[in-house]
């Protein structure tokens, strides 16, 4: 399987000389095609400012940053959103549908952006949709959705354009238990059955435990590296949960 | 404290503020302007009837001004309504750090005061300095001298300002205080989330509404244009009421329908962000339709106001030249056998000095030819309709041929020849178009009944205007002599002199030689009552009657049509923008998605155009019903074609609706911009 995604010595700075924030600080790692990686942190250890560079939403400082062969450091702004509506699909925290379209209308979103022709755009829609098991809902309102409803519309317009990754935010940030589980299995059924690339950022360790894959971040520099492999999630989860004892802090913290 | 706070949110917020701001100024100017037109004739030199035009004018103005505070009124509050949307999360977080509601409604009192108190204050005396140079300029228009400078300052269009702003800024409170007290903590804190809510009506509901506006409207125009607008009563009210509710309606529905029209179109609706626009717009609908209305119907007086405006203007101007054959006429009514030129002999006034060559002639009536029955009815009603003749149902004059005949010399023009039997009808004052129809009547009969005995009636209608202005109607019958008088000088029976006219052109500086006889013949009866009444019309009146009053109803249709136009534009930009500004998430969800800026550029483009354009657009289908009348109108009064004038407004209209749009979009594409950088 090849390389989706090579993150390599990616460092970006805030603030000026004076006062100077390393929110990256020399990351590099590498997610193959049809992995599903979480990357794990504590509140402003750099997760989400990782996650956005990669999201070409942020620039980098220095280092490179390779999706599916191109470098996305090198590219001009127009290209990049281009580049961001063709090869990156996106699931927000609350879903960030827009609630005055329909769920036809808000999976069609990135086709119409992309200029896709509408027969076809209408169709692969309700391809998607039927994947998802939402085609009954599509002539609704999000409003008019229940929640779990509502993330597999979130899910389905991040995959419409056949994304190389799919790249999710604390998807779960903002939501209750039950349709937090909704959510990570419809983003695992992306995985499994459709074969989508994921790339998850999260500090829930439940949510982090659907990956197969975790990274760890601490200000701003890989920590550990965990992979569920052969595992049952029970037993992932707790390793998680190990891990994240010791990010919490070492002795030293504790004084 | 409240205070410090109040200050500081309106300076935080003055970008906000400023286009409301400025509107208010604007308004309060403009109306202490126009309010205070009567008090400007202490810096003129002009004559009673002009006085009495600058009343008349005075008084359209008082009207006026109810109508327009109660637009500026709306207008007002519901830019403020938009401030206060804006603001919502603000307030909440007063409200979360444990303020009273009535303190928060306190500070939006102070702030509303504030910016109350500055608008008037910097209003007022712009307002004053304008009506100085207004002065000024009145003056240019009447041709009349200033007296000298005068510090002209009306204090009752001071207090009328003060009292109807005081009431709109009350309102405005009384709506802020309401809508700090309707709103849940929660739902001010996420305002910015949460959305209107999405217009759920049923497509077939929209549909019905849809249709049922055109129906108003087009039982709106159809009355307008069978009834016309001049007359002030119940009619043109229902008229009016159903354009405002067909217009309402239409606004309200609109975009439903079109949502399910273009949703049969996939290719147009799933093109860029149409889709997107489209949805938008419908989930706004439910409050803005009301503001765009109202623009709506204020584009339409402004276009209307403007392009009537200035083609009464010309209209006056058509037909002061086609008015007057002579510089002066006099005349006075029935006096027996004394000769007017004699008469001012006796005086002093010896013709000769001013005039190389005069006329004096009297016309005849018989108290039962009227001129309904000369004109018949059925002619008489349509003039009445069609020019707003009002009823004259007096004697017609008679006029010897020979007095016609001699009269016509006097302009070198070739004399009337009537044949055994026929008479002629003279027909001076009116437009071309008037004429038409009275002439058609004559064409279709070519005879008329008089006294019993049937007459010819002379093919073409006569419109040289050298009769004198002085007779009531502007219809005379030419007659042979004989007709009126015998061979011994005796009046035919039934007939009676009914007025002695002199009409004369006057040498050398003819204005100057005007104005001497009239302050001469006017001095007359001052000097003694019991003297020979006259009633003298100059070239010069009529001149300076027409500039005054064709230039005040211009210049009043300029300035309120751009404050209209003025304050509609900044509605409609403030709308806008509030809305980006409420929505801006959608767009950066949009960008995240990978809309890039050119697209993000286009969507706004598109929905600030449609903001712009459709209350602009049904404003001139209104304005293309309204004109055709009042153009008619204005044709009735001897004008011309109002497409020049339609052409200036449009002009105004694309110069300052054009600004305000670019502004609009520039500043929605910054906002969204500038809170891209912020997050």
């Amino acid at each position: 399987m090849s390389n989706m995604l090579t993150v390599s010595q990616v460092e970006k700075y805030y603030g000026n000389k004076g006062n100077l924030t390393k929110a990256l600080d020399g990351v590099s790692f590498t997610v193959l095609e049809g992995e599903y990686v979480g990357i794990m942190g504590a509140s402003g250890s750099g997760k989400t400012t990782l996650l956005n560079c990669i999201s070409t939403i942020d620039k980098v400082t220095s280092g490179k940053i390779v999706i599916g062969g191109k470098d996305i450091t090198e590219m001009k702004s127009r290209q990049l959103s281009e580049f961001r509506r063709k090869k990156l699909g996106f699931i927000f925290q609350d879903f960030n549908l827009l609630d005055t379209l329909t769920a036809q209308e808000n999976i069609i979103l990135p086709l119409t952006i992309s200029a896709v022709n509408h027969r076809d755009a209408i169709s692969r829609t309700e391809e998607v949709a039927a994947t998802l098991g939402i085609s009954d809902v599509l002539t609704k309102y999000p409003y008019q959705m229940s929640g779990g409803q509502r993330q597999r519309v979130a899910a389905a317009r991040a995959i419409v354009s056949k994304p190389a990754m799919v790249l999710a935010d604390e998807p779960t940030g903002a939501l209750d238990s039950k349709s937090s589980r909704m959510l990570l299995e419809s983003m695992e059924k992306l995985n499994t059955d459709l074969g989508a690339t994921i790339l998850m950022v999260t500090h829930d360790a439940f949510a982090a435990s659907y990956c197969k894959r975790i990274l760890f971040i601490k200000d701003g520099q890989l920590f550990n590296e965990l992979i569920r492999g052969q595992q049952t999630r029970r037993d992932f989860f707790s390793k998680i949960m190990e891990v994240i004892s010791l990010l919490g802090g070492d002795v030293s913290n504790v004084l | 404290m409240y205070c410090k706070l109040a200050f500081r949110n309106v300076r935080k917020s003055l970008r906000d503020y400023l286009l409301y701001f400025l509107t208010l100024v604007f308004a309060v100017c403009i109306f202490y302007v126009f309010n205070s037109i009567e008090a400007q004739e202490v810096m003129l030199k002009i004559s009673t009837s002009e006085k009495e035009i600058l009343k008349t004018i005075a008084q359209v103005i008082d009207y006026i001004s109810v109508f327009v505070s109660v637009i500026l009124g709306f207008l007002i509050v519901s830019a403020n309504h938009f401030l206060i949307r804006r603001r919502k999360k603000e307030l909440g977080i007063y409200l979360l750090l444990g303020m009273k509601k009535s303190r928060v409604s306190r500070i939006l009192i102070i702030e509303t005061l504030f910016i109350g108190v500055i608008s008037l204050g910097i209003g007022l005396l712009a307002g004053v300095f304008l009506s100085q140079w207004m002065s000024i300029f009145t003056a240019k228009i009447f041709e009349a001298d200033m007296t000298g400078y005068q510090f002209v300052f009306s204090t009752s269009a001071l207090l009328k300002t003060l009292i109807y702003f005081g009431l709109i800024f009350a309102v405005v409170i009384a709506a802020s205080t309401f809508a700090v007290s309707r709103n849940k903590l929660i739902d001010l804190f996420s305002a910015t989330r949460k959305n209107e809510k999405p217009g759920v009506r049923h497509p077939a509901f929209t549909v019905i509404l849809f249709l049922l506006s055109i129906a108003c409207l087009g039982v709106a125009y159809q009355q307008v244009l069978k009834y016309g607008l001049l007359d002030f009563d119940f009619k043109l009210l229902r008229e009016i009421i159903l354009g405002a509710v067909g217009t309402f309606l239409f606004f309200a529905s609109l975009s439903g329908f079109f949502l399910k029209l273009l949703q049969r179109f996939k290719g147009y609706y799933y093109k860029d962000l149409n889709f997107f626009i489209l949805r938008q717009i419908n989930s706004r609908i439910n409050s803005a339709h009301i503001s765009i209305s109202f623009v709506c119907l204020m584009l339409f007086c402004t276009i209307g106001i403007l392009s009537t405006g200035l083609g009464m203007n010309r209209a006056m101007e058509n037909s002061i030249s086609a008015g007057t054959a002579f510089d002066v006429e006099l005349y006075t009514g029935d006096n027996g056998v004394i000769s007017i030129s004699d008469d001012l002999a006796s005086k002093g006034i010896i013709l000769s000095d001013y005039t190389q060559a005069s006329y004096e002639y009297t016309d005849y009536n018989n108290p039962s030819i009227l001129g309904t029955e000369v004109l018949t009815t059925d002619v008489y009603d349509k003039l009445k309709r069609e020019f707003y003749m009002s009823g004259r149902e007096d004697p017609v004059p008679f006029i010897r041929l020979s007095d016609y005949n001699t009269l016509l010399g006097m302009k070198d023009k070739p004399e009337l020849v009537l044949e055994k039997g026929q008479i002629a009808f003279s027909y001076s004052a009116a437009s071309q178009s008037f004429r038409d129809v009275v002439q058609e009547k004559w064409n279709q009969t070519g005879k008329i009944t008089l006294l019993g005995q049937e007459y010819a009636v002379y093919p073409k209608m006569l419109s040289e205007s050298v009769v004198s202005k002085g007779q009531d109607s502007s219809l005379a019958i030419i007659v042979p002599d004989s007709f009126l008088i015998d061979s011994a000088g005796k009046i035919t029976e039934g007939f009676a002199v009914s007025g002695s006219y002199l009409q004369f052109n006057c040498m050398g500086d003819s204005k100057k030689v005007q104005d001497e006889l009239e302050q001469r013949v006017e001095s007359f009866y001052k000097e003694d009552a019991s003297s020979l009444q006259y009633f003298m019309i100059t070239r010069n009146f009529l001149s300076t009657t027409y500039a005054g009053s064709k230039a005040i109803i211009a210049y009043v249709g300029i300035y309120i049509g751009l404050v209209f136009l003025l304050t509609s534009a900044a509605v409609l930009s403030l709308q806008q923008l509030s809305e980006i500004s409420d929505n801006r998430q959608r767009y950066l969800v949009l960008k995240k998605i990978g809309a890039d800026d050119r697209l993000i550029d286009i969507t706004i483009l598109r929905q600030t155009a449609i903001y712009f354009l459709l209350p602009l657009l049904l404003a001139i289908v209104h304005s293309i019903v309204g004109l055709r009348v009042a153009n008619d109108m204005i044709r009735s009064l001897g004008g011309i074609n109002a497409a020049q004038n339609i052409l200036i407004t449009a002009a105004l209209i694309l110069v300052i609706y054009g600004a305000y749009f670019l502004a609009t979009f520039m500043g929605s594409r910054q906002m969204i911009v500038r809170e891209e950088r912020n997050e």
